[in-house]
């Protein structure tokens, strides 16, 4: 071992308790920033997924004016082509057809304004969590009879209707232009724990919200999901416009619920301030714990520069404490922050489908463990660590050997 | 004979106008090799301030110390760290070895600074701790050793790499009188017997008894010199 080297290590264990302070301050900061990469990536995912998963899908495909117009007379003509190239796309896991509009539901107790969407049940079941979301009755089968529907819960208690109970459901149709008013009971109460969809939505088999809306075999939206769900929000596959056709727009849940693609941003924001703040915080505190230690040391850097040690050879050698100090800190705070990461992700955090901004956290949460977190954050604590370092050995560089040994020499 | 130091007009003020301090006013000395030489003076005299312009730790505000003929205060910080690490050896007063180093690793240190090989390196630190009277306490670091045998150390290192002349700034002060004078006798016994320089500053009676030549310092100015038979 050099004798830099070998002067490095004992010097940073000649204060045990102080270098243990230090170690603990950077491992510390690197453990957090590993768990709070963990956990934000995992908060990230289970908001996209409860707000993608939930019901909207990874994915939609619209006519171009549907979403901007809401008019029920912007239909996707060619359903089944856009099937069959959903079908034949590998990366497609599911997708789900829906006819929807706004419509009066009306039971004997109230009267309220609501979204109807017709589905295909068991395509739906591929890309929506209504079917696991049941909680009463039975979900809505493509053979069963034509006046089955399902509602939220929380519709059910404004309504004051039940299971079997008559509902009346009246929606504009299209092709003689008029409200077509049909009867419904309730075959099916859900509860997606989303207070817009629980309120908000009813759902009918799709020929019967065709029929009624008088748009034919045509539906308004056709919902997919991905198998890979990372795809989602990628707005540069190729996929969304190998998806579109002429009068149509395939667009994932960046495009679609762009609040939603704001928080997530925001959240790698936050990452960022809190990244900003612990590395301003162990900067702060390792610049001092070496300062305490140059500061001890003042009469002995007098010296050994006095007997001929160079300037530069005493910069080396606190960088070489820095550097020592960051790399044991970087074990130490990596094992910490796997530990951590671990323990949590196999215990789970449960936010019991609290609703940040309208998405219901549906999911326990489970922070995740990536290559990232044990290769750019123990970088970026590497240089913080050398940064903070480079203050205290210019000081020390700069040292006067007549000013150090006042006392004597 | 060249002198190992020689200084011209040296001059080392503090401070300014009403405050002005002459810790050195127009010093001139001369040191010739093998010399035993101690600067004397009452505390505040200006030893040490003369002792620091030796070894070229300061720069004075005017006049020059030359080593060997060669103008210190005219070399560039990397040449002047290289010339103290190549011609001149220190003991300080507290001992000042690193105390993280044992015994033969604060003798070594120079030499590895020097880049002698580590065989050379060896024998030398063995040889030199002997003559002090520290064999067998090689491995012992600072902290297991006495104040005197601190010093030795201290004594071993400076003379370890074998500098035209060793600087001691009241070597003895830390030590009990007993323990000085056996500090100074090996001190003087590697003057005489290996021919190395000694300058030290001292303001102890029995320790001036045992100098070759005394340069009496006061109010920043030598007053006085005197040469006696060490």
């Amino acid at each position: 071992m050099g004798l830099t080297w070998k002067l490095a290590l004992r010097n940073i264990l000649r204060n045990k308790r102080r270098t243990t302070l230090t170690l603990l301050l950077i491992s510390m900061t690197l453990a957090i920033l590993i768990f709070t990469d963990g956990y934000m990536r995992a908060m990230s995912d289970v908001m996209v997924r409860s707000a993608t998963r939930l019901y909207p899908g990874d994915g939609q495909i619209h006519h171009v004016d549907y979403l901007a117009e809401r008019d029920g007379e912007k239909v996707i003509s060619d359903v089944d082509g856009h099937l069959q190239r959903l079908q034949s796309t590998e990366q497609i896991a599911s997708y789900s057809p829906r006819a929807m509009d706004f419509a009066m539901v009306s039971s004997s107790a109230n009267n309220l304004a609501v979204q109807l969407v017709g589905i295909d049940p068991q395509l739906e079941a591929g890309v929506s969590k209504l079917e696991s979301s049941l909680v009463q009755g039975e979900y809505l089968s493509s053979q069963g009879r034509s006046q089955q529907i399902m509602i939220g819960r929380p519709l059910a208690e404004l309504l004051e209707v039940d299971l079997g109970d008559r509902l009346v459901v009246s929606v504009n149709n299209y092709e003689i232009d008029s409200v077509d008013q049909r009867l419904f009971r309730v075959s099916g109460i859900f509860q997606l724990n989303s207070k817009f969809y629980d309120e908000a939505l009813i759902f009918v088999p799709l020929a019967s919200a065709q029929e009624m809306m008088g748009i034919g075999s045509n539906v308004h939206e056709i919902a997919f999901n991905f198998v890979d769900e990372s795809l989602s929000s990628d707005e540069s596959l190729a996929l969304w416009s190998e998806l579109s056709g002429p009068q149509t727009i395939a667009e994932g849940w960046t495009t679609l619920m762009p609040d939603l693609a704001t928080m997530i941003g925001l959240m790698d924001y936050s990452m960022l301030i809190v990244a900003t703040i612990l590395f301003v915080v162990a900067i702060l505190g390792v610049i001092n714990a070496m300062f305490m230690s140059i500061y001890e040391r003042t009469y002995e850097f007098g010296v050994v520069l006095a007997i001929g040690t160079r300037r530069s050879s005493l910069f080396v050698l606190i960088m070489a404490e820095g550097l020592m100090l960051a790399l044991i800190s970087l074990v130490l705070g990596s094992i910490l922050g796997a530990i951590a990461v671990e323990i949590t992700g196999a215990v789970g955090i449960d936010y019991g489908n609290m609703d940040i901004s309208g998405v219901a956290l549906a999911e326990v949460l489970r922070p995740e463990i990536t290559i990232g977190q044990f290769t750019e954050l123990p970088f970026s604590v590497f240089v913080m660590t050398m940064v903070a370092s480079l203050y205290p050995a210019l000081h020390a560089a700069r040292i006067v050997p007549a000013q150090a040994l006042h006392k004597s020499l | 004979m060249k002198p190992v130091i020689e200084t011209r007009e040296l001059c080392r003020f503090y401070g300014a106008g009403d405050t002005l301090v002459k810790a050195l006013d127009d010093v001139n000395i001369r040191i010739d090799p093998g010399e035993f030489t101690a600067i004397v003076g009452p505390s505040g005299s200006g030893k040490s301030t003369l002792l620091q312009q030796i070894g070229g730790l300061d720069i004075p505000n005017h006049g020059k110390v030359l080593l060997k003929d060669k103008p210190i205060s005219e070399m560039s910080g990397k040449e002047l760290s290289d010339f103290r690490r190549d011609h001149i050896g220190f003991i300080f007063q507290a001992y000042n070895l690193i105390p993280v180093l044992s015994a033969a690793e604060n003798c070594e240190y120079i030499m590895l600074l020097q880049g002698i090989p580590a065989a050379e390196r060896r024998e030398r630190v063995l040889s030199m701790l002997a003559q002090v009277g520290l064999e067998g306490r090689e491995d012992r670091l600072p902290g297991q050793l006495s104040g005197g045998q601190q010093q030795r150390v201290a004594v071993a290192r400076a003379m370890v790499s074998q500098p035209d002349i060793i600087l001691a700034d009241e070597p003895t002060a830390n030590l009990d009188s007993q323990t000085g004078m056996e500090l100074l006798d090996m001190m003087h016994d590697l003057n005489r017997n290996e021919g190395m320089t000694f300058v030290f500053s001292t303001h102890d009676p029995k320790i001036m008894e045992r100098a070759s030549r005394l340069i009496y310092v006061e109010d920043g100015k030598v007053i006085r010199e005197e040469t006696r038979n060490g």
